[in-house]
């Protein structure tokens, strides 16, 4: 490894912690110092000031801002979450640890689909820029970005469900077979792999078509936008009209040379959706009823328990942080630039 | 002396259309290139210098064409090739440098990579390990340490990059490189430096060179023949020293007035020519000079002259030196 | 080639000076040759946002019924008949109209669980609107009976035990022929139309209505969310573009947080503390785009301030706010304005999505989200609860964003070269 790339991963590690802490203060920001009154909320009108106050009491609200403050970043980053204040008042961390996998699986294969679909397609509308074969793959991309996720989900659900019953319309798996899978991982698909249950392995991967096709198809706009854009200037850049004049075929300088090059910056753009496909994943589990910590976060927001809310939201923050800093040390490992 | 002739252009036009009217970036070019030689083809910036340099592989980008004429390269008129044909016959047969030695090298691909790829592109039938061997000698021939071979375009210099390039166009014994603009980006002594390599592998190889540059002590410098471009034509093209001594074009009088002289001693000005190079969607009638020109007659504006041979190799396209007749 | 100023006057050629002649509109016209796609990409959302803007401004002009008001039977299909009711008397009785049955008196049959009884409180409704609007101050209050099938309902009408019945075609089939003295008299509707264009919810809401002041609820969350956001994040990004040093370095990695953060997560965040109403919701989102503009003017605002222009302004004393304002911000205009339609579109689909997960506005306001929300229950039975307001965010989204993608393609200098 030489010291230049060292040196970048070093400094990219060290910047990863300032924005982990300031996207966890910024939950901190948004939960506790805006006006609203949590607690209240939670409770509701009938409960005395009283019992609210012993609430209060017992998660720290009552003490001074900056001790809540203190307090508050070290349950985050151990991962202490505390119980949940309804439903079970199970530890949330346990909670966390369930839900996890579930947007996990359903967002990686979610994020293939638009890597693929979208550089493909993106990089054939660059090649064919300002033919009606362009025109038509961004009519597409925009298209596709501009349906909300939700409505693309329900019409795949009237469409491949409700009219050709081909397809199931929510959950991970067959709530029968559900009955006796058992679960380690809670990655379905390694558990029905691992017992063998073909059966439970069918019905997994039936239910992943219709959410991870939303999903995927929603995030491959923007892809498609973003290869094309760079490819476009990728094909104007010199070393490709000096690899002409010296007799590369084109076929050979777009999908060696330029895409090549492309993916340098794609990367971090993937490292950059990752918002998006967060966004995106919360929109569909609470579309296709899939138990991912998008629909945690929202059946929580419903029952008003601000500790789960606030819990998951920082687990968000660290994932998306996470997510970045792997692209970019990905994005180190590809360009020669910085790996010399 | 009797000169080989290596590449005949003829009559040949250079049009692309814009949002307000169609440009013809050169216009109704005839020259030859001759065996061995460096040839200067000097002129103001959008004159269709690069243009001119990019037509002789065929390299026009669309919505450009070329509108006319033919390229005669060895006896075959190009313009009649295939796209597979064409395409060996770039870097093969001819091959180009290009200005910006930063970017004219793919970021992700060594050195040794981009001439065996150059390599193997020409003669699939190659094997990785002689095309290696190949692009040791080529890279020694031109001065570069072996140890480069496997360096990244990002971790050479701007002059060993423009070697690198002129080594990917050698390879393949090509026999004429077209350097457009190759030094423009270099400081003065990298510069200085190339130009002598350039003509040192000139002498070694034997290859044409065409040299596309606005630096007129460039090609003073290094060139046999100069040709000089006006808005899409050419106005002349000659001896090198011969037309240094006197030029016969009012523009190649002009442009040659122009240069600033490094003596400290003269107190005279630089000439300052009037006027501004004409757009090209609607060029003037008859000679596109006649505006600024401080000769012009009447039919200057009516009729475009021809290229008139008035010497042996020494063409001028003015009024001045031919008869008016119709 | 074309942009440089030919100062001396014989050196401009004739059609430049004829091109500065011709009008603005002529000129657009003329671009459409040289841009193609993008040309008609512009045209298209043009269009159609003017359309949008339009139905936003004015629902009350397009939208044919109060978006709250029942007017309708529930979850009728696009373009259904209601179905309409036959009000059946004794001929002897000498009955005029439904109104002579109507009184407070009078006694009036139907079947259990028919959809009739709705169309037979409906049209009592419109009777004593009427009543009330005329002054006569009289109220039509007949009492219900209810019957089990039509016969009975026939035989008891025939019988004289109630003055009227009122039944469904289809209900009726052929019985009538055997009660000669039984005449149908009028038809009565259980609503306010034969048919609805998009059809009813289930709440017997028109949709067409609903969607066309939704419009107005997306339009001003999406248009004043963006405006928020661009007015804090161009100025923000100017200064500390320009400014650099700590106080740049400070806002950067703030705004890379807040910006890598997922945007719905944090308006979701922000909703949910801040309680529903469209205030909050504006603000929660224009919390998330402030960033954008913020990268981007900052990226742009580094580069010109390094332009010899910039420097040579600097360099004669020029102060900073001129600067900014005159050489700075004209440069980085294009991209902002590109962002900005973007920002709306993307504005528009999160409020949907706040809305659709409950976190939006009230829950009767005319809100696509909302509908789409409400309408997922009846994801089996009735696909038009969804379709349309679904297509409406996806048309009102899609005219922005192709407006932003296709100016984008025109204005971006990177790419226009080519």
């Amino acid at each position: 490894m030489s010291s230049s790339l060292k040196k970048f991963l070093v400094t990219r590690i060290l910047l990863t912690i300032p924005m982990v802490l300031i996207m966890i203060t910024l939950v901190f920001f948004i939960m506790r110092v805006l006006p609203g009154d949590p607690i209240r909320s939670q409770l509701g009108p009938r409960v005395s000031e009283e019992q609210a106050d012993r609430l209060r009491e017992r998660l720290g609200l009552n003490d001074p801002i900056l001790v809540q403050y203190g307090n508050y970043l070290k349950d985050m980053l151990t991962f202490n979450f505390g119980n949940a204040l309804t439903r079970g008042e199970r530890p949330i961390r346990e909670e966390l640890g369930e839900k996890l996998p579930a947007t996990l699986e359903l967002s990686i294969p979610a994020m293939l689909i638009a890597v693929a679909l979208g550089i493909g397609l993106g990089a054939f509308s660059a090649k064919n820029r300002k033919k009606p074969v362009d025109y038509g793959i961004r009519l597409f991309s925009i298209f596709i970005y501009s349906i909300p996720i939700f409505f693309l989900g329900l019409i795949f659900q009237i469409i491949f469900g409700v009219r050709l019953n081909l397809l199931p319309l929510s959950g991970r798996m067959d709530p029968i077979l559900l009955t006796t899978f058992e679960s380690k991982t809670n990655f379905y698909i390694i558990d029905s792999i691992l017992s063998q249950n073909w059966a439970a392995l069918k019905s997994t991967l039936l239910h992943l078509i219709l959410p991870s096709l939303t999903l995927g198809l929603s995030l491959t706009g923007v892809f498609i936008r973003l290869t094309r854009v760079n490819m476009i200037e990728m094909i104007k850049s010199d070393f490709i009209t000096a690899g002409r004049a010296r007799g590369i075929s084109e076929t050979q300088l777009i999908y060696k040379h330029s895409l090549r090059n492309t993916f340098i910056p794609i990367l971090t753009m993937i490292g950059l959706q990752m918002a998006l496909l967060i966004a995106g994943a919360v929109l569909t589990e609470t579309t296709f009823s899939w138990p991912g910590m998008g629909r945690y976060l929202v059946d929580r927001i419903a029952l008003r328990d601000y500790t789960a809310v606030q819990s998951t939201i920082g687990v968000f923050a660290f994932f998306v942080a996470i997510i970045s800093l792997v692209m970019d040390i990905l994005y180190a490992l590809v360009d020669p630039r910085i790996r010399y | 002396m009797e000169k080989e002739i290596l590449a005949e252009i003829k009559d040949l036009s250079v049009t692309y259309p814009t949002r307000i009217g169609s440009v013809s970036a050169v216009d109704h070019v005839n020259f030859n290139i001759y065996k061995g030689e460096i040839l200067g083809l000097v002129g103001e910036s959008g004159c269709g210098k690069s243009t001119l340099g990019k037509a002789l592989l065929r390299m026009i980008d669309p919505p450009g064409e070329i509108s006319n004429g033919k390229i005669v390269f060895r006896g075959e008129n190009i313009m009649e090739y295939d796209y597979n044909h064409l395409r060996d016959f770039r870097g093969r047969h001819v091959s180009m440098i290009f200005q910006d030695p930063m970017t004219s090298l793919n970021p992700v691909q060594r050195v040794d990579e981009h001439l065996i790829e150059t390599i193997q592109v020409h003669e699939p039938q190659t094997k990785e390990d002689s095309a290696l061997q190949r692009s040791k000698v080529m890279i020694e021939r031109l001065g570069i340490g072996i140890e480069r071979l496997y360096s990244y375009p990002h971790q050479l210099s701007g002059g060993m990059r423009q070697r690198v390039m002129t080594g990917i166009g050698l390879i393949l014994n090509a026999d004429l490189i077209i350097a457009d603009e190759a030094t423009t980006s270099l400081d003065v002594i990298v510069e200085a430096k190339l130009a002598d390599q350039l003509r040192e592998i000139r002498d070694e190889f034997g290859v044409s060179l065409l040299l596309i540059t606005h630096n007129i002590a460039l090609v003073a410098e290094m060139a046999d023949r100069i040709a000089v471009m006006y808005a899409g034509h050419l106005v002349e093209i000659g001896d090198i020293y011969k037309i240094f001594e006197e030029p016969k074009h009012p523009y190649t009088q002009g442009l040659l007035a122009s240069v600033p002289n490094i003596r400290f001693d003269t107190n005279e000005h630089l000439y300052k020519m009037p006027g501004e190079p004409p757009n090209l969607t609607h060029p003037p009638l008859g000679c596109r000079f006649h505006p600024r020109c401080p000769h012009a007659m009447p039919i200057c504006s009516q009729r475009e002259p021809l290229l008139v041979e008035i010497e042996e190799g020494w063409s001028v396209h003015c009024w001045l030196y031919q008869e008016q007749s119709s | 080639m074309n942009s440089q100023k030919e100062k001396q006057n014989d050196s401009v050629p004739e059609w430049q000076l004829e091109l500065d002649k011709v009008g603005f509109v002529r000129r657009l016209f003329l671009a459409r040759k040289w841009y193609k796609g993008d040309w008609w990409f512009v045209l298209i959302s043009a269009i159609l946002l003017i359309f949008i803007i339009l139905v936003g401004i004015f629902p009350q002009w397009f939208a044919p019924y109060d978006p709250r008001e029942e007017v309708g039977p529930s979850l009728l299909k696009p373009g259904e008949k209601t179905p309409g009711f036959m009000l059946l008397t004794n001929i002897a009785d000498n009955v005029g109209s439904f109104q002579d049955i109507a009184g407070a008196s009078n006694k009036i049959g139907y079947i259990m669980g028919s959809q009739a009884t709705q169309a037979f409180r409906d049209s009592l409704d419109i009777l004593n609107a009427q009543s009330q609007q005329e002054g006569a101050g009289l109220m039509y209050q007949p009492r219900g009976y209810r019957y089990e099938t039509a016969q009975q309902g026939l035989d008891a009408l025939q019988a004289g035990e109630i003055d009227g019945f009122i039944v469904a075609e289809s209900e009726l089939g052929d019985l009538l022929a055997d009660y000669p003295g039984i005449q149908f008299l009028e038809e009565i509707r259980s609503s306010k139309a034969e048919s609805f264009i998009l059809g009813t919810n289930q709440l017997g809401q028109d949709i067409l209505s609903r969607i066309i002041w939704g419009t107005r609820i997306a339009l001003i969350v999406g248009l004043s969310s963006a405006l928020i956001s661009f007015v804090i994040g161009v100025p923000l990004g100017l200064f500390s573009g320009f400014i650099g040093g700590k106080i740049d370095r400070f806002l950067t990695m703030i705004m890379d947080s807040l910006y890598a953060f997922p945007g719905l997560i944090l308006a979701i965040a922000i909703a949910s503390v801040l309680g529903a109403g469209m205030g909050n919701i504006i603000v929660a989102i224009a919390v998330i785009y402030v960033p954008t503009y913020f990268r981007v003017v900052r990226g742009q605002t580094l580069t010109v301030k390094n332009e010899l222009y910039v420097e040579a302004a600097r360099s004669l004393g020029t102060n900073m706010m001129t600067i900014l304002t005159k050489y700075i911000f004209p440069n980085v205009l294009p991209s902002v304005v590109i962002i900005f339609s973007v920002n709306v579109a993307d504005a528009i689909l999160t409020e949907a999505g706040l809305s659709f997960i409950g976190l939006g506005l009230p829950p009767d306001t005319p809100d696509w989200g909302i509908d789409l929300a409400r309408g997922q229950d009846y994801l089996r039975s009735a696909w038009w609860l969804i379709t349309f307001p679904g297509g409406m965010v996806s048309l009102v989204t899609l005219a922005f964003s192709m407006l932003g993608e296709s100016l984008s393609e025109i204005l971006n200098p990177r790419l226009s070269e080519l």
